[in-house]
Order: structure tokens, then C-alpha cells, then sequence
């Protein structure tokens, strides 16, 4: 009938690229149905992992398909079929074994699922698992993991596709002919909804509504089982609505919110949100630095810290250049509210990551019968490995795209022209797999901060492949001439540290990153002519250029980065330093609570005492006379001087009682900046301990259900809450992997 | 009621208590008919702004002790909301447009552009300019400053700008030269027991002369400070005998506290110390800078004559580095580790003579 859905149709039914799935032509079940009309202008979740019998349909009727989405199940037939298809789509995994990802990640899904349906040991938790935040970089298998659990724990998926085209459809595409009859309720629809007010409405059914068309009701199935058990679904929010506009941002949150609040619908139908990290390269203007540091360091790559300074990401969304992270996605409340639980994934560990290559590559061998020995594969995937830097779709693609380059003719040339071959797959790959990737936060200071030189002892972690390269980079590096003998002070070594890249490479403007350094160079200071040699490079680096940010210097980073590695010990001697967030943002926003002190008590002050007189004021507001005030105290003034006389009245209990019809006592936001106590904490010996510990808090706040859910078993929840933030903890400095570099 | 400080200030010219020849070039000039610019400097709690208030009287009459408190919303460039308490009366407005921080140049355009624009609409007044009073003029950023120049020049005809500083140093010389210089010194002993005693007098307290004394001497000068201590004291002892203690500001006994840390021992432990030290200073709004001074000058009284004046030399360079750059903490910092590698060079200098 109408020819964008005719179009449509027929786009869907033959796959016309490489990516879509191979479901034979003509092989369509009687009931077939358009997902986007099926559910009027609400694009309709793809029932993706349904049962194998009807997978084939209805992923073939889906209109589109992404090279990480829900491929197709089905294995392919021919040889000549393979050519034509991405190896991540054919080589998907499809079983948790062949998931590259870390068993006890998956474990952690795996149980958080399970508690969100059946409500964990006590029942009670299904209140609380309302929603699972995935948050990691790309191609860390987060959609991959979900998949497999959804065909292992039997569940179904519904998930939202934003798609522009959907958006006036809602008409024309009832008159279609293959639409399902049942759609009563899309006829009172009107013709145009906003895309937010699908979603909603997207939403609410998913939750409320079981599927039709799922296994239970559309296919007469022949288990019992599947009719014994209600079917289970979940709600997958991978394509979000536009959360950087502020407004759908609102209203998502909003929705969200308000599905949390409601209590849980049976069975229950926990919703999934997929945020992979931007990575974000930071050669940013350092503009707004005082807010802007906190809030751009907030949604960088691998922003694990979650910056207090960060309480209002939603004004913030609209303003700066915007990268959709779990920030933004989910209100600050809702994050560390009860309701959610985030889980982030790491980039795929290069072990797991190479067996999960070398599988493929068997496989592919064995299918396509090319002649690739094995240790010619062995070394290929560890240069895919290498250059893939943990995404392992990119690894994947990079893989068949080298296998696709290598002559397939004969490969019987004789050993150099294997060895040959081989090089020119190796330069070629260096050429197409060199992501660009923005350092690790933590790897960035780690390089700065140890100062690896020329001939620095290996460190024991290292492994020999690791040492060799070690060697290799050192070999590359020149040696300098001598110094003459007055600058001998400033002989060092040469640094193997490469700052061009690392400017390119990092996360951070140089503004943040000198702060990052400031909070942790003296622990890798041994004397104090050390520390003094950085301190004046920060100084001298943050009062270079004029007054204000545009007039800063360009040159910023490189002069910090270097003259913070010609001022450190060579080597750093290791005494397992912590790197930590830096204490400024903390400090920053107590200073402001601090200051709106200032401004209550310098309200006071100018308002009089007298509750009469200060109601006066108020009235007379518009009055044109106006009244007698006390003369306009400087906030300065009153952070230095008010302090006594504020005491004094604080402890004059008796004055303020006599007195307390008439008087207003002084506001008590005055101790923000009155009260200041001299204590030497032994412990702490400053930043490192207490930002360490701010971490620990943070981690734990994720989890504050366990801490709700009290009431039913202490001892168990508390020893469970204890093992999630050490495992949280102790994974998070392993992969970050500062101890390497 | 209110702080005795605000309450038993002078409202008027012939109230004030010192300084006579100043009040009465005061007075002639608000008589003459004509009103410069004017400039009033000198140290904090010296009696700035009262003087500027008598004046302010003396050419307006009563009216402009009847004020208004708005506060107005202004938006950076950059499209950032700041708001800052605006005091008005009919005849002036008084600002303080270092509360913007860096965009303090919006509010003054602003505010100047405004006020200059509309005339004096009331006949009965006694001048025909509005004054705008600019408090705290010399943490004006230099874009400021420029702004104002142009203005000052501009609109002369129907407002006037009395702007209030501590110090000239930090004021373009344009603006010095379009100003009438009014320099108020910190009152003299004599002058400050006169002011207490009439104080003391006027909320019927018996000031014994040794609490006097003391006061005197603690405030340095410091008129405000001395009302302010006197008004704690009578709080704490209602009669006033006895030994007196004055008590410090916290922050004054921290910043002995961390003077102390710093001369005590010197160490990358000790620096982080220190660090932790300083940003909870900075963190009750302690200014960098007082800071600065208030340790340098605890340390001085602790160290060894030869140390004093690179201590102080220390200092004051990385006071200018803070001015230029945005991180306090940075210089702050900087200085401290300078000053312990300044001290413990200066013992291992001295135990390698002794060897000899």
C-alpha cells in the first residue's frame, strides 16, 4: 500500500547487506508482522533472542541490524555465504564460554537478573532491582553478555530503537496490509507523537503488557515448560533518546523515575540501559575551569571517580560539547539510589581477548580451508590484540580484514615469502587497526608520574615479551651528549616517555591534568628538592599567560609533563603509590558552602536583628522609600573578623534567650567558615588516604540496598556488600594497570 | 539592634570622631556645588566607608539612608548566572562587583551604563548626579578597570563614582588620575580609646582602661576589630575585669598552627601536610593572600635572622604567581616547599661549619 513500508518490507525480508542474517527467502511463518506497526509509532522491541524456532523470522523482519546487535543465530551454510558477511556477525558468541568477557562480570549479571525476576534468597529484592546500568568502552561485550544470559536464563529482550524515519509514519503505515488486525488501540493514536512520547508509551506497554507475539502465545510450542512459567522479558535501553537536550533529558529522567517509583509490575520487567564511555581527547580550551575541570573530567573516558563537584550534570549536558555518559543518562539520585545498580565493564583483557581471537581464526581456518599454520595465526592475533587496545569488536574486524587481504592463491611459496606475507599483514595492520584511543586517566599520570627512563631495571610484573619491547623502545631511544659540567645537575637519562603522544593521547585538558599531578607527586618525591623542583613547575606553569583562560598558554601540558619528569627521581622507587582524584573539587565546593555562609550572615548583618525590622524590610521591598540597613559588610571582612564575636554569641546562651522574641540569632551556616579546628590526623598524612577512602565510599554507595534490605539478613547482605567493593576495588586498580606503566 | 559596630557608627560628618582636617575638606567639597570622583584608600577598619557615608549625607541629606537591597541577575558571556546584591537609595547605589569574580566587567557596564542613562528624576534633590559607590575596588580585574575608565569620562555629567580600596597598587594609573585621592589612615591610639569610651559610653558600660588598653593593642589599628572585640569581651565577661584574654580567629591560630608544621619538619610527608592545611584554610574563605602573609610572617618570628628576608622574598613572588594563575593551592604550595628547603639547607649549611 504505501510504498515506504512496501519498501521496507522488502528491505527487511532480503537482506541486502553483508550484515543481515540468512534467513532463506520465502521462509516466513504465516503470522508475520512489522515490528514498528505492530506497535503503531512505537518502534517495537526485537523480540531478538526468542527461542531458536522463531528467531530466523523475526530477526530477518527487523529493519535494521547493527554489526553489535542482535545477530542472527543461525550458522552459515556455505563457504561462499562467509565473504559476504562481517566475522562478527558469523562468529558472535553464543555461548558464556565463548565470551570474552570475565567470568565473575557475568556472574554479577547473571545474579543481579536472577534476583530482579525471582527476588534472590529472601524474595524481597525484586523491589530493588529495578534497573541495571551497563557502562564500559566499546566492544567491551556488554550487548554480547546480555544476549547470551537472555537465551541462557530464558528471557526475552524489548528494545528500543530511536529512528528518525518512524516519525509521521503513524497514518500511512496503518493502511499497510500485512499490519496486524489487533492494533485497536492504534487508532485513536494521532498522527504525530513526539519521539519522547513513544518512548514513554514504549515504556509503560513493555512493562505492563505481556508480548503476544512472544514464544508463550504466537507459536503453539511443544514444551510445557515455557506455558508453565510466564514468560520473562526485560527492557533493553541501548539507543536512548536524545539525553544531551536538556529537556528530553528531564522528561527521560523523569520516566525513569517515576518506573522506579511504581512498585514492581509481575512478573516483574527489570530495565537494562547499555552506556559504553565516550572516549573523550582532551586538547580543550580550559575555559569555565573552575566548574567546567570537575565536570569534564566527570565524563571522561574511564570516569570511575565520580567527582563530587558533579552534583548538577543535567545543566551542564546542554552547555559543553556533550558525550552521552551514565551521568547524564541517569539522574545523580538515581545512581546511587537503591534502584540502580551499575555494573562497568573493562576493556577486554588481552589474554582473553587473544583466545577468543585464536578461536575465531580456527574456526574461520577450518570453514574456508585457507592454509594458515598456527603459528602464523598465533602471531597475528597478537598483533590484532595489541593494536585493539580492549575493544574487541575492532579486533575482530581488524582480523578478517587482514585474513581478507592475504593472497589466497597458493599459499606453497617457500619460507621467505611466507614470512613476507606475513610482514606485509603486520604493516597493514598497523596502518588500518591504530585506533585512535585517548589514554586511561590513570595510565596518563602513570606515565608521567614514574618517570621511566632509558635503562630503568625491568619491573618484575613484566613479562618477557613486555621486557623486549622494553628494550626495543629503549634501543630507539638516542642517547644525548653530555651536559657540560655546570649543568650536570640536570643530566638525566632519556625519558621513555613520549610527550607529543602523550598530549594527543590524553583524556584531559592540561588544567586538570596539572591538577592530577599536583594531588600526587610527593609520594613519588623522595627529598624535598624534588618536590620543590615540580612545585615551582606548577606554579610557574598555572601563572604563565595572562589573567584569563585564553591567554593561557598552549604550551601548558608539554611544560608540565616535562619539567614534572625532569624534576622526579629517576627511577621512582615503587612503594605502591596511590594515585587519587585531586582533593581541589572537594575543597572547591566546601569553600562555596563556605561562602553562601558568608552571604547568610552578611544578610543578617545588613537586615538588623529585630525579627520586626527584617519582616519590614522584606514588605518594604517595593516601597520606594526604602529603610534604614546597616551599611554593606565585605565578605572578606566578615570570613576574617566576625569569626570572635560569631562564638561568642553562639556560646552566650542566656543572651539569645532573653532576648529571643525580638532577636535573630546569627544564621548557623556562620560555622561553615567561623569554626576552624587544628587537628593533626596521623593516619592520613593527607590526600591519598582520604581520597582512597572517598572511592571506597563511592563504590559502596552504589550498593546502598544491601544496606535497606537489612531488615532480612545482616550478616549475609553486609559480607556480600564487603566482597562486591573489594572485588569492585581491586579490579579496578589491576586494570587500570598503573603498576604497568 | 544590631553589632555595636553598626550601631554606634557615625552617620553624619559632625559625628565623626578623627581625622578632623579630612572631614572638613569633606564638607567643603560636598557644599561646593560640584562632586570629582573620588578614591578613598587605606586600611581595612580605618573608617572608609563611614566616611564615604557621612558624605554621602552631607550631600543628599536623610534621604539616603533609606535603602533598598535587590539583587539583580546579570549573565556572562558564557551565559552564566550571577547575581549580586545591589544596595540603592534614591540618590546612589553601592555595589560590589568583585562578588561576579572574573565578571566583574559585566556588572560595571551594566550597572554604570544603567544608572548613567537615566537622570535625576527627583526635583526636590540637592545635586543633580547619582553616585555610584564601588566597594572593594582594587580586586577589580584589569578588563574592569578598563571598563570603568571609559565610563568615568563618559557619563560625567549625571553620576559620580566613589570607589573604596585598600590600596592603590592595584588600580590602573587612568583611574588614580580621574579620581580625587582620599587617603584614610588607620586611627591612632589616642583616637581609638576616644571611640571606644564613647562606644562604651553610649551602651552604658563601664570600660575599665586596661581592657581599653588591650583592645587597643590587639587591634592594630583596627577600628572595627576593636568594636567587634569589644562587643565579644562584654558578652563573655559582662564586667569587663579580671584578666582579659583576647582570643585569636581560628584562622589566624591555624595558620600559627601550620607555620609551626612547617618549621617543625621538612619532608614530602610534611608537605602533604601542610597541603591538607591550607585547603581547609582556603576552604572557610580565607583568603590566599592572608594566608600567605599571616604564615610567612609566624615563620619569620620562628627562623633565623639570615632566613627572614628570603622567606619574605619567597613570599612575595609567589603572591604575584597567585594573582596571575587560578590554582591558589599551587603557589601556596610552591612556597612552602621553597621556604622547608630554604630552613634545612640553612641547618646543613650550619653543621658542615661546625665540622670545620
Amino acid at each position: 500500500m504505501n510504498s515506504s513500508t512496501q519498501q521496507r518490507k522488502r528491505k527487511a525480508s532480503k537482506p541486502p547487506t553483508v550484515k543481515f542474517g540468512t534467513a532463506p527467502p520465502g521462509d516466513y511463518p504465516a503470522k508475520r508482522f512489522d515490528p514498528f506497526t505492530a506497535f503503531a509509532d512505537v518502534k517495537a522491541p526485537g523480540p531478538s533472542t526468542a527461542p531458536a524456532s522463531t528467531s530466523t523470522s523475526r530477526n530477518a523482519s527487523k529493519p535494521k541490524s547493527r554489526a553489535k546487535g542482535p545477530a542472527p543465530k543461525a550458522r552459515p551454510k556455505g563457504k561462499g555465504k562467509e565473504h559476504h558477511r562481517l566475522w562478527v556477525d558469523i562468529y558472535e558468541p553464543t555461548t558464556e564460554a565463548e565470551l570474552a568477557v570475565h567470568v565473575k562480570k557475568v556472574e554479577d549479571i547473571r545474579r543481579w537478573l536472577l534476583e530482579a525476576f525471582e527476588g534472590g534468597p529472601s524474595k524481597k529484592l525484586v523491589k530493588y532491582r529495578r534497573v541495571l546500568a551497563l557502562t564500559g568502552p566499546a566492544g567491551a561485550g556488554k550487548t554480547a553478555t546480555l544476549k547470551i544470559l537472555a537465551k541462557d536464563l530464558d528471557f526475552e529482550i524489548l528494545e528500543w530503537r530511536s529512528s528518525m524515519a518512524e516519525n509521521y509514519s503513524s497514518s500511512s503505515a496503518f493502511g499497510g496490509a500485512d499490519i496486524m488486525e489487533g492494533g485497536s488501540w492504534g487508532e485513536d493514536m494521532p498522527a504525530y507523537e513526539s519521539m519522547f512520547t513513544k518512548f514513554r508509551i514504549f515504556l509503560q506497554r513493555a512493562i505492563s503488557c505481556q508480548n503476544v507475539f512472544g514464544p508463550a502465545s504466537s507459536i503453539p510450542r511443544s514444551s510445557e515448560s515455557s506455558k508453565a512459567k510466564p514468560s520473562r522479558h526485560i527492557i533493553l535501553l541501548e539507543d536512548l533518546p536524545n539525553v544531551l537536550h536538556a529537556q528530553t533529558q528531564a522528561q527521560f529522567h523523569e520516566v525513569l523515575q517515576s518506573l522506579v517509583a511504581s512498585p514492581p509490575s509481575s512478573p516483574p520487567v527489570p530495565v537494562i540501559l547499555i552506556v559504553s564511555d565516550a572516549g573523550l581527547r582532551g586538547e580543550a580550551g580550559d575555559e569555565g575551569m573552575m566548574m567546567g575541570g570537575g565536570q569534564k573530567w566527570g565524563r571522561s573516558r574511564g570516569g570511575r571517580a565520580s567527582n563530587s563537584a558533579d552534583g548538577k550534570t543535567g545543566g551542564w549536558g546542554g552547555e559543553s560539547d556533550g558525550v552521552v555518559d551514565i551521568r547524564t543518562v541517569l539522574p545523580k539520585a538515581m545512581l546511587t539510589g537503591p534502584f540502580v545498580t551499575q555494573i562497568s565493564f573493562n576493556p577486554v583483557a588481552p589474554t582473553l581477548m587473544q583466545r577468543a581471537l585464536q578461536s575465531i581464526l580456527t574456526r574461520h581456518v577450518k570453514a574456508s580451508g585457507t592454509a594458515l599454520t598456527i603459528s602464523q595465526t598465533r602471531d597475528l592475533v597478537s598483533a590484532v590484540v595489541d593494536s585493539s587496545s580492549g575493544d574487541i569488536r575492532s579486533a575482530v574486524m581488524s582480523l578478517q580484514f587482514a585474513c581478507a587481504k592475504r593472497p589466497t592463491d597458493g599459499p606453497t611459496k617457500g619460507k621467505k615469502a611466507k614470512s613476507a606475507d606475513k610482514d606485509a599483514a603486520m604493516t597493514l595492520l598497523g596502518v588500518m587497526a591504530k585506533r585512535e584511543q585517548s589514554l586511561a586517566l590513570f595510565h596518563l599520570l602513570g606515565k608521567v608520574l614514574y618517570n621511566k627512563r632509558k635503562g630503568d631495571p625491568p619491573s618484575i610484573s613484566l613479562t618477557a615479551r613486555d621486557k623486549q619491547k622494553e628494550q626495543e623502545l629503549d634501543a630507539s631511544l638516542p642517547n644525548q651528549p653530555p651536559l657540560p659540567f655546570y649543568f650536570k645537575d640536570h643530566e638525566r637519562r632519556p625519558s621513555r616517555v613520549n610527550v607529543d603522544t602523550l598530549y594527543a593521547d590524553s583524556p584531559i585538558d592540561s588544567s586538570l591534568f596539572s591538577l592530577y599531578v599536583h594531588q600526587n607527586y610527593p609520594q613519588f618525591c623522595n627529598e624535598l628538592e624534588e618536590i620543590e623542583s615540580v612545585g615551582e613547575w606548577l606554579s610557574w606553569v598555572d601563572s604563565s599567560g595572562g589573567e584569563a583562560w585564553y591567554q593561557s598558554t598552549p604550551h601548558q601540558f608539554y611544560v608540565l609533563t616535562l619539567g614534572t619528569l625532569h624534576s622526579l627521581p629517576s627511577p621512582v622507587e615503587r612503594r605502591s603509590q596511590n594515585i587519587g582524584k585531586p582533593e581541589w573539587f572537594d575543597k572547591w565546593k566546601k569553600e562555596k558552602d563556605a561562602w553562601d555562609g558568608v552571604r547568610d550572615v552578611q544578610n543578617w548583618l545588613q537586615l538588623g536583628w529585630d525579627k520586626a525590622s527584617s519582616s519590614r524590610i522584606r514588605q518594604d521591598q517595593d516601597d520606594v522609600a526604602g529603610v534604614e540597613l546597616s551599611r554593606h559588610w565585605n565578605r572578606t571582612e566578615i570570613a576574617l573578623e566576625l569569626g570572635g564575636i560569631l562564638k561568642a554569641y553562639d556560646n552566650n546562651a542566656a543572651f539569645s534567650q532573653t532576648d529571643s522574641v525580638s532577636f535573630r540569632p546569627p544564621p548557623h551556616s556562620h560555622k561553615l567558615f567561623s569554626r576552624m579546628a587544628f587537628v593533626r590526623d596521623q593516619k592520613g598524612h593527607g590526600a591519598a588516604g582520604g581520597t582512597r577512602n572517598h572511592t571506597n565510599e563511592e563504590d559502596l554507595a552504589v550498593e546502598p540496598l544491601e544496606g535497606d534490605e537489612e531488615a532480612y539478613d545482616v550478616a549475609a547482605a553486609g559480607a556480600f556488600d564487603h566482597a562486591k567493593v573489594e572485588a569492585q576495588s581491586g579490579g579496578w586498580l589491576l586494570n587500570d594497570e598503573i603498576e604497568e606503566f | 539592634m544590631s553589632l555595636w559596630v553598626d550601631q554606634y557608627r557615625p552617620r553624619s560628618l559632625d559625628e565623626l570622631h578623627y581625622h578632623k582636617e579630612l572631614t572638613e575638606r569633606l564638607r567643603s567639597l560636598a557644599a561646593s556645588g560640584d562632586f570629582p570622583h573620588m578614591l578613598f584608600y587605606g586600611p581595612s577598619g580605618a573608617g572608609k566607608k563611614t566616611r564615604i557615608g557621612c558624605t554621602l549625607k552631607q550631600l543628599f541629606g536623610p534621604g539616603v539612608e533609606k535603602l533598598k537591597i535587590d539583587q539583580r541577575v546579570f549573565l556572562s558571556p558564557s551565559k552564566r548566572k550571577l547575581e549580586i546584591n545591589v544596595v540603592q537609595s534614591n540618590y546612589h547605589i553601592e555595589i560590589t562587583p568583585s562578588e561576579a569574580g572574573n565578571y566583574d566587567r559585566v556588572v560595571i557596564q551594566e550597572i554604570l551604563k544603567e544608572i548613567a542613562q537615566t537622570q535625576q528624576v527627583d526635583l526636590s534633590a540637592k545635586q543633580r548626579f547619582k553616585v555610584v559607590v564601588l566597594n572593594e575596588a582594587d580586586s577589580l580585574t584589569r578588563d574592569a578597570q578598563a571598563a570603568l575608565r571609559r565610563t568615568m569620562e563618559k557619563y560625567m555629567s549625571n553620576m559620580r563614582i566613589i570607589l573604596c580600596a585598600n590600596s592603590t597598587s592595584r588600580l590602573i594609573a587612568p583611574i588614580k588620575s580621574r579620581c580625587l585621592l582620599m587617603r584614610v589612615a588607620a586611627p591612632n591610639e589616642t583616637e581609638m580609646h576616644e571611640v571606644l569610651k564613647y562606644v562604651a559610653k553610649s551602651v552604658r558600660i563601664d570600660l575599665p582602661p586596661e581592657a581599653a588598653h588591650k583592645i587597643v593593642e590587639d587591634s592594630n589599628g583596627n577600628m572595627r576589630k576593636a568594636i567587634l572585640v569589644l562587643e565579644a569581651l562584654k558578652m563573655q565577661s559582662p564586667d569587663l575585669t579580671g584578666p582579659l584574654s583576647i582570643a585569636k580567629p581560628d584562622w589566624e591560630t591555624y595558620c600559627h598552627k601550620v607555620a609551626d608544621l612547617i618549621v617543625q619538619e621538612q619532608s614530602p610527608a610534611r608537605v602533604m601536610e601542610v597541603r591538607a592545611k591550607f585547603y581547609e584554610l582556603l576552604s572557610h574563605c580565607i583568603p590566599p593572600t592572608v594566608i600567605l602573609k599571616t604564615v610567612a610572617e609566624r615563620i619569620t618570628e620562628r627562623v633565623d635572622e639570615s632566613l627572614k628576608a628570603e622567606v619574605m622574598h619567597w613570599a612575595a613572588f609567589y603572591e604575584v604567581r597567585m594573582r596571575m594563575g587560578n590554582k591558589k593551592i599551587f603557589h601556596l604550595e610552591a612556597w612552602v616547599v621553597k621556604v622547608m628547603s630554604l630552613y634545612k639547607q640553612f641547618f646543613y649549611e650550619m653543621d658542615i661549619s661546625s665540622f670545620d
